[in-house]
């Protein structure tokens, strides 16, 4: 070494302060010019300098994204309520507006008849195989009573047979055990509607000699004083003329759509009344 | 000779890792200068020659990564460690607050010699900036000194085969 070793850290210190004076001096005096050794670091801490802009940017991303995910979580579930909301609120608008237009039927059915009726909401179904009735929510406490005609929006539902204070079951046309009054309204064959269950009703009593076609419209008759005179019940689905018989077999479909039944409209006639 | 290869690629690790890793912790506010930690630690704990060049190469590597005159911070941390080194002839140089206190005052003398360095050369006021940068850079620096100067024990250690510090200085 060519300092004694007790001078050697002034040597050094000396050494070094002098380069780091030079060099200030030197970059002063050339402020623009970028130094080799400076440009060889600029260049080596490029790429950890890229790299790790990239790797913060990738981690700032995913941070964002995770941000985003959260509140795209909380907007999701925010919306999916909104939408319940919304889709509960517009079904019961759709089944107000269905309610209001079979109500609407209802009365305009209930005008044209002029007599008092009573609206009664279906409560329950029967349907089995054997038993085709209906429970209405209303009974002898709203004037109802057995025998009287239950109507639907499209016609002849049924007739009370049996009757409680708030609670009536009706029979419908299509139970096996309903007959009916009818007359086909093309040209006026009188005859007598009888369930038949899932099959509908068919139309007994009709002779061969009259002429009758599917699609023909079924209607009450008025006679046997239960239903008054110029109801739909059904239409001619079927006609059969080759049976042995006098009578002609006319299947009938109801004009009704007994699933589908949520409101009814009870014709109530004073006793002895006229219809 | 194994520390002088080591050196250069670990000493700009450093310092890019300090200037853009370190920055985002304090949102690019305060500079965390790892690297003056490490000058005043091997000012401490390093023989001259070694200590020495480390602070030559961390300051030119700053100047690099700082932008600014080149041999500015090279003979900040080249006074530092000196200055270090007779402290540590001096007083006994393990204490925590000794080593807290020591980079409180390194930082805020090198934000105060930039300050001036810029208003006697450029004539640029920054002075202002003792305040709002250099002091809160100050604060920060002493209190993380501590547990950098453990940092660097370690990997000084693990260097010379788990002694910490060898017996170098002369």
């Amino acid at each position: 070494m060519m300092f004694p070793k007790k001078y050697q850290s002034i040597a050094v210190a000396s050494l070094l302060i002098l380069m780091a004076l030079v060099m200030i001096s030197y970059n002063i005096k050339l402020f623009s010019h970028t130094g080799f050794l400076r440009k060889l670091v600029l260049e080596a801490t490029t790429p950890l300098v890229s790299l790790k802009n990239k790797s913060l940017k990738v981690l700032q991303e995913n941070w964002n994204h995770y941000i985003f995910l959260i509140g795209l979580e909380e907007e999701n579930k925010r919306l999916r309520k909104e939408n319940a909301l919304l889709s509960n609120q517009r079904v019961q608008y759709q089944e107000n507006y269905l309610e209001a237009v079979r109500l609407q039927r209802i009365l305009e059915l209930k005008e044209q008849l002029d007599v008092t009726a009573v609206a009664a909401e279906v409560i329950d179904r029967d349907q089995s195989s054997v038993i085709k009735t209906l429970l209405i929510k209303k009974g002898t406490s709203q004037g109802l009573r057995v025998g009287l005609p239950v109507l639907a929006d499209r016609g002849i539902a049924g007739r009370i047979t049996e009757c409680s204070w708030h609670v009536s079951r009706v029979m419908l046309i299509t139970d096996e055990n309903s007959n009916v009054d009818a007359l086909i309204q093309g040209n006026r064959a009188h005859g007598i509607l009888q369930g038949s269950g899932s099959e509908g009703c068919h139309l007994k009593y009709i002779t061969k000699t009259e002429e009758v076609k599917v699609g023909d419209t079924v209607i009450s008759s008025g006679i046997g004083g239960i239903f008054p005179k110029g109801i739909v019940l059904g239409i001619v689905k079927s006609v059969d003329k080759m049976d042995g018989g006098l009578f002609q077999k006319i299947g009938v479909s109801p004009s009704v759509n007994f699933d589908k039944l949520e409101e009814v409209l009870v014709l109530v006639f004073n006793s002895g009344e006229g219809k | 000779m194994i520390y002088y290869f080591l050196l250069l690629p670990l000493v700009l690790l450093l310092v890019v890792f300090q200037k853009s890793v370190l920055d985002l912790f304090f949102f690019g506010r305060i500079g965390v200068e790892i690297s003056l930690i490490l000058v005043i630690y091997a000012g401490f704990r390093m023989d001259t020659i070694r200590g020495a060049v480390l602070s030559f190469i961390v300051g030119f590597f700053m100047d690099c990564m700082m932008g600014s005159v080149s041999g500015l911070y090279t003979l900040l941390y080249v006074c530092i460690f000196f200055v270090s080194a007779l402290v540590s002839l001096k007083v006994y140089a393990e204490g925590v607050i000794l080593i807290m206190t020591f980079t409180f005052l390194c930082a805020l003398s090198q934000g105060l010699f930039i300050v001036l360095f810029y208003k006697i050369i450029y004539d640029v006021n920054m002075f202002r900036n003792i305040i709002w940068v250099f002091l809160p850079q100050a604060l920060v620096l002493s209190i993380l000194s501590p547990v950098f100067f453990k940092m660097f024990d370690v990997f000084k250690g693990s260097l010379n085969d788990g002694n910490p510090r060898p017996a170098k200085r002369s």
